[in-house]
């Protein structure tokens, strides 16, 4: 189990290594923290002409409040926001999220960008992204831009990322304090991925509800608006309700997927209602 | 008993050099132009191999069957009457039957270049029809694993005291079909292999992750055709073994091969993914119990059929066989049961080899007996205590000659489960909604330290015969004691000393246990079957008398008595008038022989004892494991809220790693009962292949075990005691599945599988659900 | 190749490597620090946690290449670490190690949680344990080795302020 050969950058700029990219004519990745990276090319099954490594970009490490919302570095790592190095406006919610991730020693160098670019199925940053309302700050030749998280996600280790862009920051819009989440995870045993997660917020102060399920059965983190207006309105929504709105999204789930799909739901908008 | 001796909780001599990462594993040895190995193993289940090609330049660094001329294909023997076996080959020939099954074996000089190499040899498999499981190995017509057989069924054994009497007594029948998955059993160090021909010595070495040093030396031998004298086996720290390191690897064949030919070092290092795939081997069983019991729920007679998904081949030297012959000798348990009836089949199939896992089979023959147990208690409307009470062998009985004829040595069941449930009623549990809270139990009973007449009944090469141990008197009158078990991980280099420290009352730091490595130590069959303490400690032991006797009669010349006259106390030699100790008896003989009469000096100071339980008999141990469960019945989790196990292994030498022991045994047991398994798809594919799939249960997962003993001596071995290295794995499949099944009364739900997964706990939920939504549409 | 420079242990060390190399080979085959064991090289065992910048982080997992820079200590470099100090003794005193090749990770990721965590309860050590396992142990000594380092550390705060 050790990787296959690869060449190896490592830029000190966003710019150098956007370039770099461009270099590598779709032959060069980003490494981040290479939580899940280093995994998979030890595993050999996943492969990269030149690894560009971003852990020396200190731009992708800051943090900036903008007001109200905050644009976290891409190379933050899930660790800081456990501990809440970066500032809390989300009622703790990212530190809730990113203490459930993997471990403590995994946490030190998995970063939230790189978990959202991975994009597997079963991560928690994706699912609590859209559940806030994220956008993505890329960065490719061409400048910048900004995609709403739905956007960015599109598939099952699939994002809208084109191969000479890579992701700089996420813009999260601040919680206000009486704004309520719950993040349900069900899962096999500590630090695995979630076999089934729901996340709910409900920020009535600034109008916004987001009810986003995720898991692998589910084919990754997908929102669920069927299921906001009961939250909204401060109501329960019923089992069968939240069945079709899973079974809408994804028709094959089995008894199983979906019973857990929809306990983790049913007790995370109760969660938020109550 | 002294503060040093058998029975005091000394801290390990073991653990400074852990402690400070200073042990030697072996992925630490490096030699001068080794070559590290990358195999290359079949993709599929079952397959002709048309041809292999290999990379042009690849010329002494790419090895196939067929470059290995002369190597003899080990096979395992079995006295059982028509089993079928064809043991591993070290490389496929003709054709592939398992995933992970080596094809080719590529060099380089490291490993990440011998993968590159290993990605580059591409092997031309032409496809064959698959039998991944029971079912489809035994159905009409089923693809066949091995042609020449004509069959799956590879091994069959029938046996019956008579049951007809007992059940024609019997007022309720139970039947359940109990299944325990195929389990990974997960070393945190993986195998490994490292040889090298040592010309000095005309000694081919092989470095070997191993829990017996000399059985793998008799199998190089056989394969390699070479004397014993010629190889070398030593095993160096192992980073646990649990069985997976008590069997030959096919690897370790292919590795001695290797540096005998290329002359040089050559290493293989098994890493996690290889382990999960090609070494998921261990636990899988069906039972089919039939338990014939009076309106009490004592049980009259036991009728099993037990089928083992044993993979494609016999691993050496226990054969496939070994997990149906252990189960089906000890599936009546701690219970006085008077009619048993068993029918066992030994299936081969299209998966890794099924081998000794820390309890070989009695997990299994446990989790079916003691679920059995707690479904007669339902059915006869009692509380499952009170029936187990009803039918285990009572401490009067003992020794008790059980229905399968196995002698049970000592103890008091009846009083270590009373003792279990008391510790596990004293703490409660808040249920919930979301919280089902359940208890469960389960008694065992185990054979340890595995008798001679046993092993020659079945017939493997694995003979233990007398274990053998030397004492090597120092001339400072420190110790050297050699033996050839192999601790890893079980403290044997503190217990051991221990012991001699007993017999001699020489300080443990002036003792040093030598383990592991042919060239030093008397032969053995190594560390298996709970056996060290009971076989090597009482060989120490014996070594120990020698050297004490040969100590008493310097000092009885020194002080002019006879040795009858002197004692040995706390390393004092003490005569009538005088004493000296047993330093100065030893400086005595090594450099004043002067003083000593011919007869005193010819023989020295260096000594070897042997030694086997009286009359060849084996002590079991026992243990009553209760779990405390929450279930939450909608998502299918559980969580052990509380575990305790009562066991009595007889003396203990040294409480403190007997605790380590159970409780070690015991979180492997729950990994068993809810979290490991690898599956595998219809086509004989692993699915867990990773610890993304395969989930090892960490700190998180496992309660404070909490543990209480008996202390029953055994009458046969010496300082009365018994193994104890594998019993704590026996229980928990069984006293966490009777507690979920416990908190799941209301549901009406009955789980007769493990792992316990969230699937399967909520499937078992469904099916009741399904049950009463049926007969509620047939009421209607 | 690319070249490597860091310090291990308190030494500086420079080094030209292959860029695939990843930290825990460089550790045990470059510079022969055999004390950080590899069990499953994919970042789910624990056994090869290291001490990178004062944070446990999985050396299988990291790449050489990526520590330009970086302090990293290994089991090897504890020796004058007043916390891992007082581990070893505790681990000792409560069997927390059996065969040992899961140790050095688990007085790598002990440390971190004395050193993160005031009063931690049980639950919460074994919550932090959750990506380092040990076959042997059945993880009691681990937790209460853990727990009764930090009950000296709490003492020894307690102490400290009750002089002040």
């Amino acid at each position: 189990m050790k990787a296959p050969a690869f060449a190896y950058l490592r830029p000190v700029s966003i710019a150098e290594a956007v370039a770099a990219l461009a270099e590598g004519a779709g032959g060069a990745r980003i490494l981040a923290g290479g939580q899940s990276l280093v995994p998979m090319l030890n595993l050999r099954v996943a492969f990269a002409e030149t690894l560009v490594d971003i852990g020396a970009i200190a731009d992708l490490r800051a943090v900036s409040d903008e007001g109200e919302t905050v644009l976290i570095g891409a190379g933050v790592t899930h660790a800081t926001l456990e501990d809440g190095a970066s500032g809390d406006h989300w009622c703790g919610m990212l530190a809730f999220v990113a203490r459930d991730i993997a471990y403590r020693a995994v946490r030190n160098r998995g970063t939230l960008g790189g978990s959202l670019c991975h994009a597997d199925p079963a991560a928690d940053w994706p699912v609590a992204m859209m559940a806030l309302g994220a956008t993505v700050q890329l960065a490719g030749p061409d400048g910048e831009r900004a995609l709403a998280s739905e956007d960015f996600s599109v598939d099952v280790f699939t994002t809208a990322l084109e191969e000479d862009e890579m992701l700089t920051g996420i813009r999260l819009p601040k919680l206000s304090p009486s704004a309520r989440w719950s993040y349900r995870k069900m899962r096999k045993k500590a630090g695995a991925f979630g076999e089934a997660i729901a996340a709910v917020v409900h920020d009535p102060a600034r109008g916004f509800t987001r009810v986003v399920a995720g898991s692998s059965a589910v084919g990754g983190p997908c929102r669920l608006e069927a299921l906001e207006g009961a939250v909204a309105s401060g109501s329960l929504a019923a089992e069968a309700t939240i069945r079709a709105a899973l079974a809408e999204r994804e028709p094959d789930l089995d008894r199983y997927e979906m019973q857990i799909h929809a306990t983790c739901l049913r007790r995370a908008m109760k969660e938020v209602s109550s | 008993m002294t503060d040093t001796g058998v029975g005091a909780s000394l801290p390990r001599k073991e653990d400074d050099r852990f402690l400070h990462g200073r042990g030697r594993y072996l992925a630490d040895i490096e030699m001068p132009r080794m070559l590290d190995v990358a195999f290359v193993r079949s993709p599929l289940a079952h397959a002709e191999i048309v041809g292999i090609e290999k990379p042009e330049e690849a010329g002494e660094r790419v090895f196939t069957a067929r470059d290995m001329d002369g190597v003899v294909p080990i096979r395992p023997t079995s006295n059982v009457a028509g089993h079928r076996i064809v043991g591993s080959p070290p490389m496929a020939f003709d054709r592939v039957r398992f995933v992970g099954e080596i094809i080719a074996t590529c060099l380089a000089p490291n490993r990440a270049q011998a993968e590159d190499l290993a990605e580059r040899v591409v092997p031309d498999l032409k496809e064959l029809p698959v039998v991944a499981s029971i079912d489809a190995a035994m159905a009409e017509g089923a693809p066949l694993v091995h042609a020449d057989w004509g069959t799956n069924l590879s091994m069959e054994t029938r046996f019956d005291s008579g049951i007809e009497e007992q059940v024609a007594r019997a007022t309720v029948q139970v039947t359940r079909t109990l299944d325990m998955a195929r389990q990974a059993m997960v070393p945190l160090e993986g195998k490994g292999a490292l040889a090298h021909y040592d010309a000095r010595d005309g000694q081919l070495v092989v470095y070997s992750s191993t829990q017996s040093p000399h059985m793998i030396r008799n199998a190089l031998c056989q394969c390699l055709g070479l004397q014993q004298r010629q190889i070398r086996v030593v095993a160096p720290d192992v980073g646990g073994g649990f069985g997976y390191k008590a069997i030959l690897h096919p690897e370790e064949v292919i590795v001695a091969w290797l540096a005998l030919r290329l002359k040089r070092p050559v290493r293989w290092l098994e890493d996690r993914f290889e382990h999960l795939t090609a070494g998921a081997n261990a636990r899988q069983h069906r039972y089919r119990m039939t338990a014939h019991a009076d309106d009490r729920g004592r049980i009259l007679a036991l009728d099993a059929v037990l089928t083992t998904d044993a993979g494609a081949y016999s691993i050496w030297p226990h054969t496939n066989g070994f997990d149906a012959i252990q189960a089906s000798g000890i599936l009546t348990g701690p219970y006085d049961i008077g009619g048993y009836r068993v029918r066992t089949m030994t299936v081969a199939t299209n998966k890794p080899p099924l081998s000794p896992y820390r309890a070989v089979a009695r997990p299994g023959a446990c989790f079916a007996m003691e679920t059995l147990v707690d479904a007669v208690a339902r059915a006869v409307g009692r509380d499952p205590v009170e029936v187990r009470l009803e039918n285990l062998v009572p401490a009067a009985a003992m020794p008790y000659k059980a229905i399968t004829g196995k002698e049970y040595d000592s103890g008091d069941y009846p009083a270590s489960l009373r003792r279990a449930r008391a510790m596990v009623d004293a703490v409660s549990a808040d249920a919930g909604p979301d919280r089902l809270i359940g208890t469960g139990y389960a008694v065992y009973t185990e054979h340890t330290a595995v008798s001679t007449a046993t092993i020659s009944q079945i017939g493997v090469q694995m003979m233990p015969g007398f274990e053998q141990a030397a004492a090597l008197m120092q001339p400072d009158g420190s110790l050297e004691i050699r033996v050839g078990v192999q601790s890893h991980g079980q403290g044997m280099e503190t217990t051991l000393a221990q012991i001699a420290s007993e017999v001699l009352g020489i300080d443990p730091q002036r003792v040093s246990v030598r383990h592991g490595d042919t060239a030093l130590s008397p032969y053995s069959t190594g560390t298996y079957a709970s056996r060290a303490i009971v076989m090597t400690g009482g060989a120490v032991a014996a070594a120990a008398d020698k050297l004490a006797f040969k100590l008493r009669e310097i000092a009885a010349h020194m002080m002019q008595c006879t040795a009858d006259d002197v004692r040995l106390e706390a390393g004092e030699l003490v005569g009538p008038g005088a004493s000296m100790t047993i330093e100065e008896a030893a400086v005595i003989w090594h450099f004043r022989p002067f003083d000593l009469p011919e007869e005193l000096l010819r023989d020295g100071l260096e000594v070897t004892g042997g030694y086997r339980p009286d009359g060849d008999r084996a002590p079991f141990a026992y243990a009553a494991h209760a779990a405390r469960v929450a279930v939450d019945p909608e998502l299918g989790t559980v969580e052990v809220l509380d575990y305790v196990a009562v066991d009595d292994c007889g003396t203990r030498v040294n409480p403190m790693i007997v605790d380590g022991q159970v409780l070690g045994g015991v979180a492997q047991g729950i990994g068993t009962a809810l979290f490991e398994e690898v599956p595998f798809d219809d086509q004989g594919q692993p699915l867990a292949t990773t610890f993304g799939d395969y989930s090892v249960p960490a700190a998180s997962e496992i309660p404070m075990i909490r543990l209480d003993h008996m202390e029953t001596r055994s009458p046969y071995t010496r300082f009365g005691v018994k193994g104890v290295g594998e019993g704590g794995a026996i229980a928990p499949p069984a006293a966490v599945v009777n507690a979920i099944n416990d908190a799941l009364r209301s549901t009406g739900a009955e789980l007769c599988a493990v792992p316990a997964t969230p699937r399967r706990v909520l499937q078992a939920i469904f099916d009741a659900q399904d049950r009463a939504a049926g007969k509620k549409e047939a009421a209607r | 190749m690319t070249t490597l420079s860091l310090t291990v242990n308190g030494e500086p060390v420079r080094a030209e490597i292959d860029p695939r190399l990843s930290l825990a080979d460089f550790l045990r085959e470059n510079l022969a620090l055999k004390g950080t064991h590899l069990g499953c090289e994919h970042g789910a065992c624990g056994a090869c946690t290291v001490v990178v910048d004062d944070m446990p982080m999985r050396s299988c997992i990291t790449l050489a290449a990526s520590c330009e820079g970086v302090r990293v200590t290994t089991v090897e470099g504890f020796d004058d670490d007043p916390v891992v100090t007082r581990l070893r003794q505790a681990f000792r005193d409560e069997h927390a190690l059996q065969c040992g090749y899961c140790t050095p990770g688990m007085l790598a990721t002990a440390r971190d949680i004395v050193l993160r965590h005031d009063r931690p309860d049980t639950e919460q050590i074994r919550a932090e344990l959750a990506g380092c396992i040990c076959r042997c142990t059945g993880y009691r000594g681990i937790v209460r080795a853990i727990a009764r380092v930090i009950e000296t550390k709490s003492q020894a705060t307690a102490a400290k302020a009750g002089t002040t």
